[in-house]
């Protein structure tokens, strides 16, 4: 079961996702695709071009590589301070 | 409630800076400093109010991540790093800062420094409300332009 989390102007798009990966999604790309298709809240979200992805607790990039048993946590641009 | 060790906190709570800094002072690695700097960030007045979020275990990885990079680049003594989350009112503190070193230029870069990254680079979410209204924050131009002074 991965889990796959909203950050910031994201987590109004949709809650925190507990789900079964399907086997052919390999790479953030393929999960963005497929969360683009599944929740099409998502879609004008997941590719804004300041957007960060990590992946348990890792910056990543869009070729990097998810399993089933990773936190994936999708964050819109940040601003502390 | 703090929900990380003395070097870096990260609070729903309300702080006094004040007393941050004079407990700071207080810290053994302190002792042998010429020079402490501090900086505290509060809400500014225009607002209603700020409510902030973050990555539990993820935002303090990686502001631990950079706060060793400031050590080291500065040798500096110590630091500590104060962000406040949840809801704030204007002329709350949201951040402090605070770095020790043997001289004075050290400790006023290493602060600058951090708070560059705490602007754009640290996983934190803000919201403003104004007017009834609420919207998100994101990093200002003027905040990336301030990052890059410190890749030179």
């Amino acid at each position: 079961m991965a889990v796959i989390l909203f950050f910031g102007r994201l987590s109004e798009l949709s809650a925190p996702l507990d789900i079964d990966l399907p086997k052919d999604i390999k790479t953030v790309d393929g999960l963005i695709i497929w969360l683009e298709e599944n929740y099409p809240a998502l879609k004008s979200g997941l590719k804004h071009k300041g957007n960060r992805i990590a992946v348990n607790h890792e910056i990543v990039d869009l070729k990097s590589l998810v399993s089933n048993k990773d936190e994936i946590a999708f964050m819109s641009p940040l601003s502390g301070g | 409630m703090r929900l990380r060790g003395e070097n870096i906190i990260i609070t729903p709570d309300r702080f006094d800076p004040e007393v941050e800094l004079a407990g700071f002072r207080r810290w053994p690695q302190c002792a042998g400093a010429g020079a402490i700097v501090s900086f505290t960030g509060l809400v500014r007045g225009e607002a209603d109010g700020l409510t902030l979020s973050h990555y539990p275990g993820f935002t303090e990885l990686q502001i631990e991540k950079m706060a060793q990079q400031a050590m080291q680049r500065w040798s500096l003594l110590g630091y500590k790093i104060i962000h406040r989350i949840g809801d704030m009112r204007p002329q709350d503190p949201i951040v402090f800062i605070a770095a020790a070193s043997p001289h004075r230029r050290a400790a006023f870069e290493a602060v600058d420094f951090i708070m560059d990254y705490l602007k754009s680079q640290a996983a934190f979410w803000k919201q403003e409300t104004r007017g009834g209204e609420t919207r998100w924050i994101e990093p200002r131009c003027e905040d990336m332009r301030d990052l890059k002074r410190w890749s030179k």
